[in-house]
């Protein structure tokens, strides 16, 4: 069985429709982040007075905010301030989390106590504290907001995956492997990584992505962190659209930030849900 | 006890060490020059230069750092409030957050032990969904959403003649028990704080309900309320100290988008104005809480434990 | 309690979707007698003891129905274990768990609270059961002597060996005023001298006019305690055979041979 066949046949075979739409609107806004770029909105030039506070028409699909700025292109362009940051934080994440996890559970002993004593020491920190402290110092960018949640996430991944990792070599599932003649690395990633652990992880990384998501949000939305104008986030588009009343302008960046988180959530859950290697 | 508690608490004395050491570590390895970020820049350059030893290198600066740490020295505020101490400031603005954490802090344990008590039961019902559904808004919509709608419906009954402008509409600097309830509320549901205390809760509570000792009480036709709920504590402390960074970070949000004034809304202020002295100080003030938070929850269970009353006697 | 005090159980059925695990069970405890519940493994004995108890888990599929409870002798109250609806069930059933009911479980250490001295629990039970509130006196009914019991009371469960643990259950139930016993696997864990024990315990309190409800496997055990033996296999009871009868001669099924042979030669509880 190929590795495609068997990726389709552990997920999506296996989910039902909404899992399947979450997963289908995520895909979405990664397209959306990469491709919106491309279609030639003019961010900063958009400005239309004549055409404010407008409802949904033919010429603006979602309407327009206050200024008469197009609200469906911006929420389209808003997808790039989180989807890198993102991918980057998942990765860091990835990196910081796992690998030195399962080599700790592995290996016990010192390594472990090391490994505790890190974790422990970076989740002193609350997430945001840490984030806000490391923008202040390294300078407001998309990389260092991606690296910076991706660091204040790292720990709980790593917890998970220890704990994973402990629970095989307790269960002497990963001694009488190593008796039976399966090599060290083979055994860590396909087995314990990808097998006994990986719908941990990505149900993880799926949920340190959906707190860039709203992370991001909530800095373009307090304003001097994160993206600022004229460039949209959804959170700088719904605090510009403050006090202007209940319109399309506000209720759409904020149903976009809803759906994702969902969507994050909804697929996590079923990631999660994966069988155990026994 | 004292051998364990010992441990927990040295345990717990090494990681804020290792934090705060990290923390200092950041700001030392950054790139550039730190000082050509503060708005008042040349103002303050002799002075921070002297103050933090800019041409030494790394494990003196530290060495340094630490050595006014432990004399209660935290520095002084560059630009947010120049020339204020940082202990001061601190301590001033830390009060309010510290009672608004807590009250979140109870009110997510209470409410996630009232749902998770209807849900453990096994029955399907709306209410895990409802809860989960609501918990998943981000803290800062969930506020923009609550305050405008406050705002809006105030400003209808007002236009409409039915009330006068009430005490806690739009205004920042008055005392408002609406506005101190409704962030402790906010604060404790949203961002999936309800959703995954519930979620903890909830398999604690399930286990509990099938463990050999309960179902022996139920069959002597005991009521088996108060003895699940004393079972259940040791997990409320754990689930207690792993909430107390969220809602530290929480209070940020809340602080600063319903104007109260706090330890939150201050290190947003201060990061925005790159006051790192300020910054590092209410860090230390924030790693310190969750230390202190851990061991409590720690000392508790320990304390709960028969097999550690039983030397006490 | 008196010697005409019955248990009668009819007419139990289990079922989990279509499986039958227990069908049409039906037995009489007299107060004063021990009668034992015997059967291979999946015959449904534990099912039959926790419904019974009104303990089987309502998980979706499985259903118990019925079954009637009667007790006869001084009241003549039938009780319905097992109504449907959840808070009927909690509500009508209080009367009779505990009142009526006393479980000793298989897991007995694990039965007590692990944050209590065993002494606590017991006053506690007594108390709300309007009886004598001191831990010792119920501690010595159920088999501890009079050295042991205060020691015991102090004790927290995870202190007690299982022996230990399962005369303070026993203490549990008479302290709750229960006028029949059902145990499940009693001898479970205990090595032969604490199962002789038990034995002259079961046979104290059989004597002093305790009804019990012994499920068990270990049938050489259970032909020195108890008057009699239903053998119960694939959900109905294919035999009862009374303790000076248990040979495999005597059995008149297959399965009772099979269980009787395996035993091999036993001591009898000797009564007529």
């Amino acid at each position: 069985m190929t590795w495609l066949s068997a990726w389709w046949h552990l997920t999506w075979a296996r989910g039902r429709w909404p899992q399947r739409a979450a997963a289908l609107w995520l895909l979405l806004v990664l397209g959306a982040a990469l491709l919106a770029p491309l279609g030639g909105y003019a961010v900063g030039a958009d400005v239309d007075l004549t055409a404010a506070s407008q409802g949904p028409s033919l010429a603006h699909w979602l309407g327009t905010d206050h200024l008469g700025r197009d609200v469906a292109w911006r929420l389209a362009l808003a997808c790039q301030a989180f989807v890198g940051p993102g991918l980057v934080a998942a990765v860091v994440a990835g990196v910081l989390g796992v690998l030195p996890a399962a080599v700790a559970g592995l290996v016990g002993g010192g390594v472990a106590l090391g490994l505790r004593y890190l974790t422990a020491v970076v989740a002193t920190l609350p997430r945001f504290v840490l984030v806000l402290l490391l923008l202040m110092i390294y300078g407001d960018s998309a990389p260092l907001l991606g690296a910076a949640i991706g660091l204040a996430y790292a720990p709980e991944l790593s917890e998970a995956v220890y704990g994973r990792v402990e629970e095989l070599r307790r269960a002497d599932f990963l001694e009488t492997s190593l008796a039976h003649g399966v090599s060290w690395w083979r055994l860590l990633f396909l087995h314990v990584l990808v097998g006994a652990a990986g719908g941990l992880v990505a149900r993880h990384l799926l949920r340190a992505f959906a707190f860039t998501v709203v992370l991001e949000s909530t800095l373009s939305y307090l304003g001097g962190f994160g993206v600022q104008e004229p460039w949209p986030s959804w959170g700088n588009m719904l605090v510009f659209e403050w006090g202007r009343g209940l319109g399309v302008a506000q209720i759409a960046p904020a149903a976009m930030l809803l759906f994702t988180v969902g969507a994050c959530a909804s697929v996590a859950g079923w990631a999660g849900g994966e069988r155990h290697v026994r | 006890m004292v051998g364990p508690l010992a441990t927990r608490a040295l345990w717990g004395l090494a990681t804020l060490v290792g934090a705060v050491t990290g923390m200092f570590g950041l700001m030392v390895l950054a790139p550039g020059d730190p000082i050509d970020l503060l708005p008042n820049a040349e103002a303050v350059r002799p002075v921070l230069a002297a103050e933090w030893a800019l041409d030494q290198p790394a494990p003196v600066r530290l060495g340094r750092w630490w050595g006014r740490l432990l004399s209660g020295e935290l520095g002084v505020s560059l630009s947010y409030r120049p020339g204020m101490p940082v202990a001061e400031l601190v301590w001033a603005a830390a009060p309010p957050t510290a009672l608004r954490v807590l009250g979140a802090l109870a009110t997510v344990l209470a409410l996630g032990t009232a749902l998770a008590w209807h849900t453990s039961r096994g029955e399907r019902g709306p209410s895990r969904a409802v809860a989960q559904a609501t918990s998943l808004v981000p803290l800062f919509l969930a506020v923009h959403a609550v305050v405008a709608s406050l705002n809006g419906g105030a400003f209808a009954l007002m236009e409409a003649g039915w009330i006068d402008r009430p005490g806690w509409f739009a205004l920042p600097d008055q005392a408002s028990l609406l506005r101190t309830t409704t962030s402790v509320l906010l604060l404790a549901v949203a961002s999936g704080s309800l959703a995954e205390v519930h979620a903890d809760l909830e398999v604690a509570l399930a286990e509990l309900r099938r463990s050999p000792f309960v179902v022996a009480a139920r069959a002597r036709g005991e009521s088996t309320t108060a003895l699940l709920l004393r079972h259940l504590l040791p997990r409320l402390c754990t689930v207690a100290a792993g909430r107390l960074a969220m809602l530290l970070g929480g209070a940020i949000v809340v602080e600063k988008l319903m104007l109260l004034p706090g330890a939150g809304a201050m290190l947003w202020n201060a990061a925005l104005v790159r006051d790192y002295e300020l910054v590092l100080g209410l860090s230390f003030v924030a790693a310190a809480a969750v230390v202190l938070g851990r061991f409590l929850s720690d000392a508790a269970r320990l304390f709960l434990d028969p097999r550690w009353r039983e030397v006490t006697g | 309690m008196s010697a005409d005090d019955r248990l009668v159980l009819e007419g139990l059925q289990v079922q989990a979707g279509s499986r039958h695990l227990v069908r049409g069970v039906g037995l009489t405890v007299r107060g004063g007698e021990v009668v034992g519940l015997v059967g291979p493994s999946g015959s449904g004995k534990t099912l039959t003891a926790r419904a019974l108890l009104g303990l089987v888990d309502f998980a979706p599929g499985v259903v118990a129905a019925d079954l009637t409870l009667t007790c006869e002798g001084r009241d003549h109250r039938p009780y319905d274990p097992l109504p449907t609806r959840r808070t009927e069930r909690e509500h009508a059933f209080r009367e009779v768990r505990g009142a009526l009911l006393g479980y000793l479980p298989q897991d007995a250490p694990g039965s007590l609270d692990p944050a209590q001295r065993v002494g606590r629990p017991i006053e506690a039970v007594a108390a709300r059961a309007g009886q004598p509130g001191d831990a010792r006196v119920w501690l010595e009914r159920a088999g501890f002597s009079a050295d042991e019991a205060p020691v015991v009371l102090q004790r927290f469960p995870h202190q007690l060996s299982g022996g230990m643990a399962q005369r303070v259950a026993i203490a549990l139930a008479l302290a709750r005023g229960s006028r029949f016993l059902v145990a499940d696997e009693p001898t479970t864990g205990l090595d032969a001298a604490v199962q002789r024990q038990l034995v002259h315990t079961f046979r104290r309190l059989a004597d002093e006019g305790l009804g019990v409800l012994i499920v068990t496997h270990d049938l050489r055990w259970l032909a020195q305690v108890a008057h009699h033996v239903h053998i119960l296999d694939q959900g109905t009871i294919a035999e009862t055979l009374s303790a000076s009868a248990l040979r495999p001669e005597h059995a008149t099924t297959e399965v009772g041979r099979r269980l009787l042979g395996a035993v091999g030669r036993m001591r009898s509880r000797g009564f007529p």
